[in-house]
């Protein structure tokens, strides 16, 4: 009569996972390649520490100059703030109208052909690897200065991110009540909107809140190339030296992106 | 009725999941397929419902053969094929009721339900079917938060609703306790009976086959090895239908 021990001694498997002489080596490359590229970064970004020291008096006369706000421009900035806001909103609502349907064409599982879905993939990749600046640029280029061209580029960049985000909800999605509903002679449109959408509708809607949340944190940069908002104020008022102005945008900013951030996270919250 | 005739299936890779296979259920009348696992039976349920197109051979349910279908001709046919399977597959998200009322949509073409409405003729009905399946009290409730063996009685309701000629269970009590799954049991020979309805189910359980079955088909290795009223069927038959299986 053979042991446990004896017989899985006897099927050849390992007394122990991994040889130790070797993973210990490979950790030990592991360990200086990240050290190799964290040295690297240090050299290329030309990191000097004792420049934080000599430019620390700079940093100190630029905040005394910035303060106090200068609370009395607050009404002239409520406009642009509105702007930014808006441009956010915009951009989302029209980035979830484009990015649902790419998307039912870009999740394998719904997909109603292969071709369509890597068109589907290539455009959704295209608006997203493009970044929401770079877009606002073109567009400032295409229709001039404004809230628009800003309006148009993170609904461009919100069709890249919410496209492959809704697409992969909807692949991870159980597949059975949508089966089940197609077998019983129900049409393709209404398999979708009956068994595809209630099963997802909760998670793009998360997926969109949270969309609106980064939206409103670009719509702030974008202003710095043109297109409108806050961030165009922000440009000015630093190129004029304002910088009492500058830090009361800096003081909206912080509570508008504040807001945003724990509005989303509570709706998203009352969601679950 | 459900007629099925000189059925055969072979995979792409060559392995010939089914041969020549006859069955007929009639309505009004609960069959019960037994068979160990590989034996074709799954294969077989996937050629009824026409999820695998078989190599050989017809099927079909009401007079119509839906062997030659596609697109919506396939469609329509399959409206009269109800399938309950291993586990309900309900839309966990919606209410019982309007889960129940989606097995209609097929009868219907119209843009509003294309748009995720229910037929509004279709939701009395649903409440009738709830009733015969004893669950009329859960209507609102949403899916997800039924037991295993009221979900199946659901999955059964919505198989009514869609107002089917023949119904296929594939294995409808595999994850219920003993006493859910006498209970679908009893009711899927109900509604065989008072809905005239062709039942033919799968089933691993012999016992269960003994208890409620009119007919006992079993199928091994793809051929049909009996096909006899349940009184006429000796154990050792069934018993051989598995231990083959094994050696």
């Amino acid at each position: 009569m053979t042991t446990v021990e004896e017989r899985i001694r006897a099927s050849g498997a390992p007394s122990r996972l991994g040889g130790k002489g070797i993973s210990g080596a490979i950790q030990f490359t592991v360990f200086l390649v990240v050290i190799a590229v964290i040295v690297q970064s240090l050299y290329v970004v030309e990191a000097r520490p004792q420049d934080l020291i000599t430019g620390a008096h700079g940093m100190a006369d630029i905040i005394s100059r910035a303060l106090p706000p200068d609370f009395s421009k607050f009404h002239s900035e409520l406009w642009p703030t509105l702007e930014t806001i808006d441009i956010a909103i915009f951009g989302t609502v029209a980035g979830v109208i484009m990015a649902l349907p790419l998307a039912v064409l870009a999740a394998a599982n719904v997909t109603p052909a292969r071709w369509v879905y890597y068109l589907a993939r290539g455009l959704i990749s295209l608006c997203r690897v493009v970044p929401d600046l770079v877009w606002a640029l073109i567009f400032v280029a295409a229709v001039g200065l404004g809230p628009f061209p800003g309006a148009l580029a993170i609904s461009v960049h919100s069709i890249g991110m919410l496209g492959r985000l809704f697409a992969e909800t909807i692949e991870q999605m159980d597949m059975a009540p949508v089966e089940a509903l197609a077998l019983t002679g129900a049409r393709r449109s209404q398999v979708f909107t009956h068994a595809v959408l209630p099963s997802v509708i909760p998670s793009l809607l998360g997926i969109t809140l949270y969309r609106l949340d980064e939206n409103i944190r670009s719509s702030l940069v974008l202003g710095f190339v043109g297109a409108g908002g806050i961030g165009f104020q922000l440009l000015s008022a630093m190129n004029l030296f304002q910088y009492q102005e500058v830090s009361l945008l800096l003081i909206i900013v912080f509570i508008v992106v504040l807001v945003a951030e724990r509005g989303s996270a509570v709706l998203r919250a009352k969601l679950s | 009725m459900l007629e099925v005739r000189g059925l055969s299936l072979r995979y792409p890779n060559g392995k010939q999941a089914l041969t020549s296979v006859d069955l007929t259920v009639q309505p009004g009348e609960l069959v019960i397929l037994l068979g160990g696992n590989g034996s074709g039976k799954t294969t077989l349920l996937r050629c009824l419902t026409r999820t695998l197109t078989p190599t050989a051979g017809q099927v079909s349910v009401a007079g119509r053969d839906i062997t030659a279908l596609s697109g919506e001709e396939l469609r329509q046919a399959r409206t009269s094929l109800a399938l309950i399977s291993q586990h309900a597959s309900l839309v966990r998200r919606r209410s019982v009721c309007a889960n129940v009322a989606s097995g209609a949509l097929g009868h219907y073409s119209s843009i509003m339900t294309s748009l995720g409405r229910l037929p509004r003729a279709e939701m009395a009905s649903a409440l009738h079917h709830l009733d015969a399946v004893g669950l009329v009290h859960l209507a609102g409730q949403r899916a997800s938060t039924l037991s295993g063996g009221q979900a199946q009685r659901v999955a059964i309701a919505r198989a009514l609703a869609q107002r089917p000629r023949a119904v296929l269970a594939d294995e409808p009590v595999a994850s219920l306790d003993p006493e859910a799954a006498e209970e679908i049991m009893r009711l899927l020979k109900r509604l065989a009976r008072t809905d005239n309805l062709a039942v033919l189910c799968v089933l691993h359980q012999v016992d269960l086959a003994y208890d409620h079955a009119d007919r006992v088909v079993g199928i091994r290795d793809g051929r049909v090895a009996f096909d006899l009223p349940k009184d006429d069927l000796a154990r050792e038959r069934v018993r051989d239908l598995y231990i083959s299986e094994a050696a």
